[in-house]
């Protein structure tokens, strides 16, 4: 499967603005605009707010993975955003959360939706990779490290 | 037969007699002595048949079971739901072929299958005429007994590899491999047989020329149907999302199921090969499930009859001639298979442990072996004597088989010929859930396997007795057991984010379930709703709001 193609130099921001949850997830989805696939930017923002609502995505060692499901989007859409002075995402480990990953699927479609984000967090459970990702100064240069 | 029954009475009676009895008898069987219900169901069409019970003449319904009027042991409506039984059999076989998991352990799974193919062909033919039965091995007799020896039905041992938790042991994953290539390889050399049979019944005699290009015949229209059938399947299946419906969808695939058949036997090969194709073709799409939830059905209430159909045709007097043939021939059934697939195995990286369980792991024979020789007695390739002896072979398999298999695993040491190195095997991950009950831990196996399917995996469950399943897709192989409170995913290692993920969604769902006070508050309203009308005196059941009315209020 060609799992990795949602993600594109264009949903990728080095530079994350926002300062809270809200914010970053707000500004996520804008970035997800950028694909092209998104009918409805207010129902996907609800999609992904709603599941963050139930429990945090937060993971370990500044990942998180926020994500939802809705039928406002044509296909799996991904972005990828950096916020290098983490933000209080709710993580598991208590610790500020730097690195994003976001993805939101059709609801009533079958699709390797969950396989996507597994593929794209395994290069992150290296701590290498993470830190090249923090330091890298281009969008392509992090594409090609989630890549592998 | 008392004559006012109509012919259409009686078949709607035997019908409704075979659905009744055979489930009783599967029941009986698992129940009391924890063997597999097609034993119970080809032992109640033997009982009920017209050389057994059925030859008497019973109150109300007379000779329901006798001899049907063209001599046959069944009547030609019944055979024809036993066929459309088989077909539907084979169809779902096709589509639950798991072509990528064969394709990973091709190497492996080829070796032990051709074995087994090969060695128990040759026995079975030999059998035949080494004692008796026929004196040319290119004779029906000998082509229909080696045939009937060749396919495993891999479910029986399926359900003893997961009972044992070996499903994914080096000689599970063997087993499942060989015997897609056995259920290919049986099918063409059935193609083949029948090409045979049909050739020689022409008058044309067979020759080895003839069986080359009976061979080519078969295996051309195999590989070039099942070509075309891959090859156009995404569309197919497009073609049939058109009609959205799930029903539509999967009585359209039936019904193309059918007419392949219907070509194939045209084609001069046998009906459930085309079938199988069909199936094989579409289990590459995400059709899969939608068609199998659909044609389960069916299935599940055919199929019982479509074995103790097989069993009326089993005439016990014309066995007992021949019983001893029987029991050599089931004897060397056995042991073919477990040599023929063990000797391969050793040189397969198994050592003679290894090698012994999936020897005996590929021995029950099963729906495969009982349609061959069913379609060999209906053509009159074959007489009474050596259909019984083919019965008679299955059942001993389905018996042993498992039998054997769960003994194999006895003795815990490794099947491996070199113990892998650590980092050379695959590291497994067993992700054990335990709920508070055991019908929350049945809500959550179900939600799971839901949540792989949406994934678009493959989740096969391994037989309707035990809640074990296999959930592929392409190098990805999990497995999930349900025992009691608990719930236990194996993965490998490499594999682990992505099975946590899916899983812990469901947990989320479920914990939101639990959380969700409104929720609380209607289920409350639904139960007060569904008992408020029990138990109370008059049969009437209480308003459970004043805005509720009772339609007998209205009357009021």
């Amino acid at each position: 499967m060609n799992s990795k193609k949602p993600l594109t130099v264009e949903t990728i921001s080095l530079d994350l603005k926002g300062a809270t949850k809200e914010e970053i997830l707000s500004e996520m989805v804008d970035l997800l605009m950028a694909s092209g696939h998104i009918r409805d930017r207010e129902a996907v923002l609800r999609a992904i707010t709603d599941r963050e609502r139930r429990m945090s995505t937060g993971m370990q060692n500044g990942i998180a993975i926020p994500h939802g499901k809705t039928d406002n989007v044509d296909c799996l859409v991904a972005a990828l955003g950096i916020k290098h002075e983490g933000i209080d995402f709710g993580a598991l480990d208590g610790q500020p959360s730097t690195i994003f990953v976001m993805t939101v699927s059709p609801d009533s479609r079958t699709g390797p939706h969950i396989q996507f984000l597994a593929e794209v967090s395994r290069p992150l459970n290296d701590a290498n990779v993470r830190a090249k990702i923090l330091s890298a100064t281009t969008r392509e240069e992090v594409l090609q490290l989630v890549l592998g | 037969m008392p004559s006012e029954l109509s012919p259409s009475v009686q078949f709607i009676l035997q019908l409704g007699l075979l659905i009744v009895f055979t489930r009783i008898g599967g029941y009986w069987l698992r129940r009391w002595f924890r063997l597999p219900g097609v034993i119970g169901e080809l032992l109640v069409g033997v009982g009920i048949g017209p050389y057994a019970l059925g030859k008497y003449s019973w109150p109300l319904v007379g000779r329901l079971f006798g001899l049907a009027a063209d001599g046959g042991a069944v009547s030609p409506e019944l055979y024809a739901v036993a066929t459309f039984a088989s077909i539907v059999l084979l169809f779902l076989s096709g589509l639950e072929t798991d072509l990528s998991t064969f394709l990973r352990y091709s190497v492996a799974g080829t070796m032990v299958g051709l074995g087994g193919v090969l060695v128990s062909f040759a026995l079975g033919a030999g059998c035949a005429v080494w004692l008796g039965l026929t004196e040319s091995w290119l004779s029906p007799t000998a082509l229909f007994l080696g045939a009937t020896a060749t396919a495993t039905s891999v479910g029986i041992s399926a359900r003893i590899l997961s009972e044992r938790k070996k499903m994914d042991s080096p000689e599970g994953v063997t087993i499942l491999a060989a015997a897609v290539f056995d259920d290919v390889l049986g099918i063409i050399v059935l193609a083949i047989v029948v090409g045979m049979v049909k050739s020689a019944a022409s008058g044309g005699g067979i020759a080895w020329k003839d069986i080359l290009l009976i061979s080519i015949k078969a295996f051309g229209f195999w590989i070039g149907a099942t070509a075309v059938g891959l090859l156009l399947a995404r569309r197919f299946s497009k073609i049939l999302k058109y009609f959205r419906s799930p029903q539509a969808i999967a009585a359209l695939a039936l019904g193309f199921a059918l007419l392949l058949a219907g070509i194939s036997e045209m084609a001069g090969l046998a009906m459930i090969i085309g079938a199988y194709i069909m199936g094989l073709s579409l289990s590459r799409t995400d059709l899969v499930q939608v068609i199998h939830k659909e044609i389960e059905g069916i299935q599940n209430i055919l199929v019982p009859v479509f074995f103790a159909t097989m069993g009326m045709m089993v005439n016990l007097s014309a066995i007992v001639p021949v019983l001893k043939i029987g029991l050599i021939y089931s004897l060397l059934a056995v042991l073919s298979k477990a040599v023929g697939c063990a000797f391969p195995a050793l040189f397969c990286g198994f050592n003679r442990h290894g090698a012994m369980r999936i020897g005996v792991g590929m021995v029950p024979r099963g729906e495969v072996a009982l349609i061959v020789a069913g379609i060999g007695l209906a053509t009159g390739a074959i007489e009474q004597n050596v259909f019984g002896i083919s019965v008679l072979m299955t059942l001993i398999t389905t018996i042993l088989g498992p039998l054997f298999l769960s003994g194999s695993f006895e003795n815990p040491v490794s099947g491996l010929r070199k113990q892998p190195k650590d980092g050379e095997q695959m590291p497994q991950v067993e992700v054990e859930l335990c709920f508070a009950s055991p019908d929350m831990a049945d809500f959550m196996r179900a939600r799971i396997v839901k949540a792989f399917r949406q994934e678009e995996f493959y989740v096969y469950r391994l037989s309707p007795d035990t809640p074990s399943y296999h959930i592929r897709k392409d190098d990805m192989f999990f497995t999930l057991e349900h025992d009691g409170n608990s719930v236990v995913i194996r993965v490998p290692k490499v594999h682990e984010t992505l099975a946590r993920l899916i899983i812990s969604e469901e947990m989320v769902l479920l914990r939101s379930m639990l959380q969700m006070g409104h929720g609380k508050a209607n289920l409350d309203t639904m139960e007060h709703d569904l008992v408020s009308c029990l138990f109370t005196g008059n049969g009437q059941a209480q308003p459970n709001s004043e805005d509720e009315a009772l339609p007998a209020d209205e009357d009021e």
